[in-house]
């Protein structure tokens, strides 16, 4: 009976301990972080707009179950193109994709902003050599082929899962973008 | 602990003696996980270099308050609490170093090596002297994933710190799991090899007196 005491005691204190302190590095680094990740997307999307002087988000959508948005980026209160932000299912994670398109829905660039896929084999999405091959890309053009020399995209050698996750969750935004801003213009 | 190894022969013995991966074939999950690339496992060894001597410093200095009986739960409550501030304070004020290492420092908690020392040493010894096991037993750790790290992405991507070093890729395997295997057998081999012939198999005793 002491020792259930003794034992109780030392555990509750300790946990106390260790959560006063976690609640306040929590509470201190919470804002610091938050600021520090929008101010990160932002600075994304200016990087893959830079002509743009206002980016607006337009809307929210689910790829995959997961939370993307989209934003429309003007110049002079005109629009010049889209951003959407997009995931694919990979293999061990959602990868977040980024992409930026012209006014007619052709794609600029692509980035990946986040995955957790296999260190040193599924981060080889990436890579430049990767994300280029989406340049220039309109919806119908965005497929994953494992042949070499086409105008397609080529998967990369041994991380077929994640790239074609990637070329998965570009190719539902694309559909998105088009649907919504396809047939006005 | 009859006698007090110096604080020099303790660290030694972390890098040495009872190296966790080499010797003591401890959190050989993350090792092989994280050693695709010299990289990771270079900023994963500096993670648990930090948590690893700051959770033995911890735990000694309550080793008195914490119960026999509930020691485990408190040392995990312990390294859960560093992991936590590390990985809140790095996402907070080194936004650079954590974009990088995020992924790694969540998975620290589960480390057997860490709850090993604190079960094994800091439970038993002062202040100081833990200081040093858990420095030595990180060292240990960050130079074990650096040599596995070094010929995996050497030979499976050929490069080194993702700079390409030669033009091919000789052996895809080694940045595989499986690959992770081998390089980490081949390398412990070779260490027992070289404790054999050249200290008589007396390596592997080391410090002496850390098992308590």
């Amino acid at each position: 009976m002491k020792d259930m005491i003794k034992i109780t005691f030392s555990l509750v204190v300790m946990f106390i301990a260790a959560g006063i302190i976690m609640t306040t590095v929590f509470a201190k680094t919470a804002p610091v972080i938050k600021v520090a990740k929008e101010k990160e997307e932002t600075e994304a999307r200016q990087k893959m707009m830079p002509d743009a002087d206002t980016i607006a988000e337009a809307g929210t959508w689910e790829p995959f179950g997961k939370r993307g948005k989209y934003f429309e980026a003007k110049k002079e209160g005109k629009t010049i193109g889209y951003l959407i932000s997009t995931y694919g299912k990979g293999y061990s994670s959602y990868i977040n994709v980024l992409i930026s398109t012209g006014k007619d829905l052709k794609i600029k660039s692509i980035n990946i902003l986040g995955h957790a896929e296999t260190p040193g084999l599924g981060d080889e999405i990436e890579k430049d050599n990767f994300k280029k091959q989406f340049d220039g890309k309109s919806l119908e053009q965005i497929e994953l082929v494992k042949a070499e020399g086409t105008d397609k995209i080529q998967a990369i050698s041994g991380v077929t899962i994640s790239s074609r996750a990637v070329t998965k969750g570009v190719k539902e935004a694309m559909k998105l973008l088009k649907e919504k801003y396809g047939v006005a213009q | 602990m009859s006698t007090t190894p110096s604080y020099w022969h303790l660290f030694r013995n972390g890098i040495f003696g009872e190296n966790p991966v080499f010797r003591l074939a401890l959190s050989l999950c993350p090792a092989v996980a994280v050693t695709s690339g010299l990289k990771n496992g270079f900023l994963m060894g500096i993670a648990v270099l930090f948590v690893q001597t700051m959770a033995n410093v911890t735990t000694s200095l309550l080793r008195k308050f914490i119960h026999p009986k509930v020691r485990i739960p408190s040392y995990m409550f312990i390294i859960a609490t560093w992991v936590t501030v590390t990985d809140l304070g790095m996402a907070a004020y080194a936004r650079d170093v954590y974009a990088q290492m995020g992924l790694y420092i969540k998975l620290i908690v589960a480390f057997a090596i860490i709850l090993s020392r604190s079960e094994l040493f800091a439970s038993k010894n002062k202040v100081t002297p833990s200081f040093f096991d858990g420095l030595g037993m990180g060292v240990g750790f960050l130079l074990a994933l650096v040599i596995i790290g070094f010929f995996r992405e050497l030979l499976g991507k050929g490069s080194l710190w993702g700079y390409p070093i030669i033009d091919t890729k000789p052996l895809l395997i080694m940045i595989l799991p499986a690959g992770g295997f081998f390089a980490m057998g081949i390398l412990m081999g070779f260490f027992n090899w070289i404790d054999i012939k050249f200290f008589g198999g007396k390596g592997a005793s080391g410090a002496g007196g850390s098992h308590g």
